[in-house]
């Protein structure tokens, strides 16, 4: 089975290469053009949605981008723009925004912490990292390294020392250190393969894992002063290990999953300079690491667009192909191109028809829809923090900073509490539960903060005289576009219904937009 | 398809081929059973209440009596309610409930520890295939669905902290977690707010469907179906605050079941399968009797007997016990050795466990231990039998039934296992 699995995935590289070398030589055609015309090839004529309407595409990407929806201004005056440049200018004017360095600092930590806690000088890493947009293998190597290289890397090693503590009553858990090194850094799952040779994939073998495990065995927290700092202990000897199928014993020395085995020098310096754990922070986060740009290319393809290339984002190898394996490679390929630069990367997709897609049929026979072919939009559920920052907005995002800021420090645990999954569990695909049911139904604090305050939405809404009006501001400011007409017409008569009940009646239709599916998903 | 006697036509339904054929398509909650399937399953009513008392009830001051052997300990074994059968005299009540009983004397299990054994046991011990399977609540939930009660499929009453427990779901993902219930108090939330009357609360769920039924038009609809079948459990658990209205409990009740922990926590299970609660789960904790095992078996078996009788006679009264499996379990049994602390350790080898309900034999001891109790005396039993038993008791045809988990078929149960036949009705 391994030789056949292997032969595969050569046959597969080489019929790739053939496939996208010519492509390689498209001097000057932007990488999101390219990306539509691979698209374009697997889905047939006339199945896909059209481009996204501008409301659609607007509040699309202040999600993706800036982590929360546009204000009702802001919308109103995209929608009123003519340019024609002016998708192109609102995605540059997000990627140069405070909130996009705020929104990938929260993406990237629920990413790479998985809702293990916090710190603040990780969070420092992260924010200046995506302000500066450091590149993604710095910024790996930062998170890797056993000592801070550089001043902007205090906070890094958070990533290590968290996962070196103790939590309940288990025990420091190396393993699953070096299992979350695979998964989030490679792509690669190796959890199986731990205690033999991963039965159903060919290519995840013990000794990757185990070499790995020799490097990540050795550390422990070490002082903190004042970031998080991690600490080896001296390695002077292989690991062994054996296979549970099979009891011959074998040795590994420290290895990067795929990659060669590093020498134990036969007599440590005295120094203390060889570090095993320098070797792996080197070399990992490599662009000679095919697999380390096919994970963030892939990763950074799922934030975008809802579903990975590779699904589970964790399980790249040869027998869980990418639905478009060519386009993989390119997005690989083209990261490297251009040193790793995530914000470049998140330009392109968020310029190319694929991403602008709408996420609506144009008839009712919606079975025809195949999401893995990308030819309509993917409804994603927003996370906690899409979901607060965003419900923030919408009903006190005319109030003052500090008002706002005092509603999202009150309202963020409780959402996250409701919404977020529980720690050590990934995020990669959200659903809601009966708990973020009962949490958006009855509880006090979010009802509460929707009632009528100076300035904030119902509040404005209640100045409002002309119905038609209302309703206009009422949609902008939750779910980001111009009621239908039908719509209009629903609201004027549920409000005319019982006059004497105004704000009573549009806090109910407020607070069932603001629970509805359209409000939680980024559609 | 299964051609055994034991298996009744309705379980015939599903196919292997239909289990597999659409597994893909149900790609919004996890890739699992297709969703043919979970309906065909709901309409199933049978319900399941799960004792776990843990650390580990000693076999020999319960189910399966020694008296006057090496090990047997002090206590006498005491007749019950069906002719020849004997239980320790610390169960006099649940004696009187024999014939209503299953008890498998048989039980051989794997770990001695508990942190290895609480995970097997609850988990079934499958064959390792590289996942993290479900606890059994999480499996029938996922397996059955709620029932028509529209009710959370799995709730947990627990002593401590309640909340929404996902960690029993393995890798079902957590949607098939437990709606724990601390010291059986509602979940957070459960209450309507004050300011709402439920003319509001009405008219605010009618505008968010009709919104959501608008906005999942023309567009793959899992996110709206997904919010629909959350707000819906919700709304269903909301409407049966009564089950928190301790004012409700007769006095009777109070006194059948007890005012101690277990005796109010099985009173809640009844209650919660009386409101069609798919699967419940009791905990009760401090079991693990590695010192002072008699005076505190005295205590702690006594504190089961009493709730764990009147539970029985009023499933069987209610003719509730036709349609719920009572499961009582533990991670192992204690040791017949008898240490230095006169505590009893952990034991696998050799241990009971005691079920009654739907499609089990009434009165019934199925499997033997040796005249010392230290060892199985023929046919050894593993969980895994136990879990295919159930799985058959349930009406889910486990010979045909396979969790997708992204492709790759897993079977409910232990391949090499099967259902114990002198158990089932």
């Amino acid at each position: 089975m391994g030789r056949r699995g292997s032969l595969l995935f050569r046959l597969q590289l080489l019929w790739l290469l053939l496939l996208f070398a010519p492509r390689c030589g498209a001097e000057g055609v932007p990488l999101h053009q390219r990306l539509d015309e691979i698209i374009a090839r697997k889905v047939s004529a006339g199945a896909q949605t059209a481009i996204a309407d501008d409301a659609e595409f607007f509040r699309r990407v202040w999600l993706d981008l800036a982590g929360r929806i546009p204000s009702a201004e802001t919308t109103r005056a995209f929608l009123a723009d003519a340019a024609a440049d002016k998708r192109t200018r609102a995605i540059d004017d997000l990627l140069v925004a405070p909130t996009y360095a705020k929104h990938m600092q929260q993406a990237f930590h629920v990413m790479l912490m998985e809702r293990r806690g916090d710190n603040e000088y990780w969070q420092k890493f992260l924010q200046a990292a995506f302000t500066e947009n450091k590149p993604w293998d710095s910024m790996v190597q930062a998170m890797l390294e056993p000592q801070p290289s550089q001043d902007d890397h205090q906070g890094a090693s958070f990533f290590l020392t968290r996962r070196l503590e103790k939590y309940g009553q288990n025990p420091v858990d190396h393993p699953g250190l070096t299992r979350d090194i695979g998964r989030l850094f490679l792509g690669v799952d190796l959890q199986c393969a731990q205690c033999h040779d991963h039965l159903f994939v060919a290519d995840y073998k013990q000794l990757d894992f185990q070499g790995l495990l020799a490097v990540t065995q050795t550390l422990k927290p070490g002082k903190a002063d004042p970031g998080p700092l991690v600490s080896e202990k001296p390695m002077t000897a292989k690991l062994e290990f054996v296979s549970v199928f099979d009891p011959t014993p074998h040795a590994t020395g420290p290895r990067i999953p795929w990659g060669k085995e590093f020498e134990i020098p036969q007599d440590l310096p005295k120094d203390n300079t060889y570090s095993p754990l320098a070797l792996v922070a080197s070399d990992l986060p490599s662009a000679d690491n095919p697999r380390f740009s096919r994970n963030i290319a892939n990763r950074i393809w799922h934030l975008m667009l809802g579903r990975g290339l590779v699904e589970p984002l964790d399980s790249h190898h040869a027998d869980n192909p990418p639905t478009h394996p060519e386009l993989l490679e390119l997005l690989a390929a083209e990261i490297v191109e251009h040193q790793f630069d995530l914000k470049w990367l998140f330009r392109e997709i968020a310029l190319s028809d694929t991403y602008q897609r709408s996420s609506r049929w144009p008839d009712a026979d919606v079975q025809n829809v195949e999401q893995q072919q990308y030819n309509v939009a993917i409804p994603r559920r927003l996370s906690a923090e899409q979901t607060l920052d965003s419900f923030v907005q919408a009903i006190a995002g005319s109030t003052p900073e500090s008002a706002q800021a005092e509603i999202l420090s009150r309202l963020n645990p409780l959402f996250v509490a409701a919404l977020a999954s529980p720690a050590r569990e990934h995020e990669d695909h959200r659903h809601p539960s009966v708990q973020s049911a009962l949490f958006f139904a009855n509880d006090g604090d979010l009802l509460a903060s929707m009632e009528r305050q100076q300035g904030n939405l119902i509040d404005r809404l209640m100045t409002i005289k002309d119905d038609v009006s209302l309703a206009d501001e009422l949609y902008l400011a939750i779910v980001s576009r111009l009621p239908s007409d039908q719509e209009r017409t629903e609201l004027i008569s549920f409000l005319a219904e019982q006059t004497d009940q105004r704000e009573a009646r549009l806090l109910h239709w407020m607070w069932a937009m603001l629970a509805s599916t359209e409000f939680h998903v980024n559609h | 398809m299964s051609k055994s006697p034991l298996c009744r036509p309705h379980e015939h339904r599903l196919s292997r081929r239909r289990l597999l054929g659409v597994g893909a398509a149900a790609s919004g909650l996890g890739s699992l059973l297709s969703p043919v399937v979970a309906e065909e399953l709901r309409g199933n009513d049978r319900q399941v209440l799960c004792i776990w008392l843990d650390g580990g009830m000693s076999q020999l001051e319960s189910w399966d009596p020694k008296p006057n052997t090496q090990f047997g300990g002090p206590f006498r074994a005491i007749p019950t309610s069906v002719p020849g059968i004997h239980v320790s005299e610390l169960l006099p009540k649940t004696a009187q409930q024999m014939h209503h009983l299953a008890v498998l004397r048989s039980v051989c299990t794997q770990d001695n520890s508990h942190s290895a054994g609480v995970a097997r046991i609850n988990r079934g011990d499958p064959k390792d295939r590289g996942v993290v399977y479900p606890y059994l609540g999480s499996a029938v939930a996922k397996l059955m669905g709620p029932t028509q009660s529209g009710l959370p499929p799995y709730v947990w009453v627990k002593p401590g902290s309640g909340g929404f427990k996902t960690d029993d779901a393995g890798f079902l993902g957590p949607a098939y977690g437990a709606l724990a219930l601390g010291d059986a108090k509602p979940p957070a939330n459960l209450l309507p707010h004050s300011s709402l009357t439920s003319e509001d609360y009405q008219l605010r769920q009618e505008l968010r469907t009709r919104f959501n039924e608008r906005f999942g038009q023309r567009r793959l609809n899992d996110e709206v179906a997904a919010d629909t079948s959350v707000y819906e459990i919700a709304q269903a658990l909301m409407r049966r605050m009564d089950l928190f209205d301790e004012s409700q409990i007769s006095a009777k009740d109070t006194e059948r079941y007890g005012t101690h922990e277990l005796g109010r926590h099985l009173l809640m299970g009844r209650r919660l399968i009386e409101a069609g609660v798919r699967f419940v789960k009791v905990n009760s904790y401090h079991w693990d009797s590695h010192g002072d095992h008699f005076n505190s078996s005295d205590c702690l078996h006594r504190q089961f007997d009493q709730p764990f009788a009147a539970l029985i006679e009023d499933l069987a009264d209610r003719s509730l016990l036709d349609n719920v499996l009572v499961i009582v379990l533990s991670e192992f049994g204690r040791t017949p050795r008898i240490n230095s602390h006169c505590g009893r350790d952990h034991w696998p080898e050799a241990w009971s466990v005691a079920m009654a309900g739907c499609g089990l034999q009434k009165g019934a001891v199925v499997g033997a231990t040796n005249a010392l109790g230290t060892f199985v005396d023929g046919q050894e039993h593993d969980i895994g039998h136990l879990f295919h038993t159930w799985f058959q008791a349930l009406g889910i045809p486990q010979d045909h039934m396979e969790y997708m988990n992204h492709g790759q078929p897993l079977p409910v149960a232990h391949d090499d296992c099967s259902a114990i036949a002198e158990l089932l009705s």
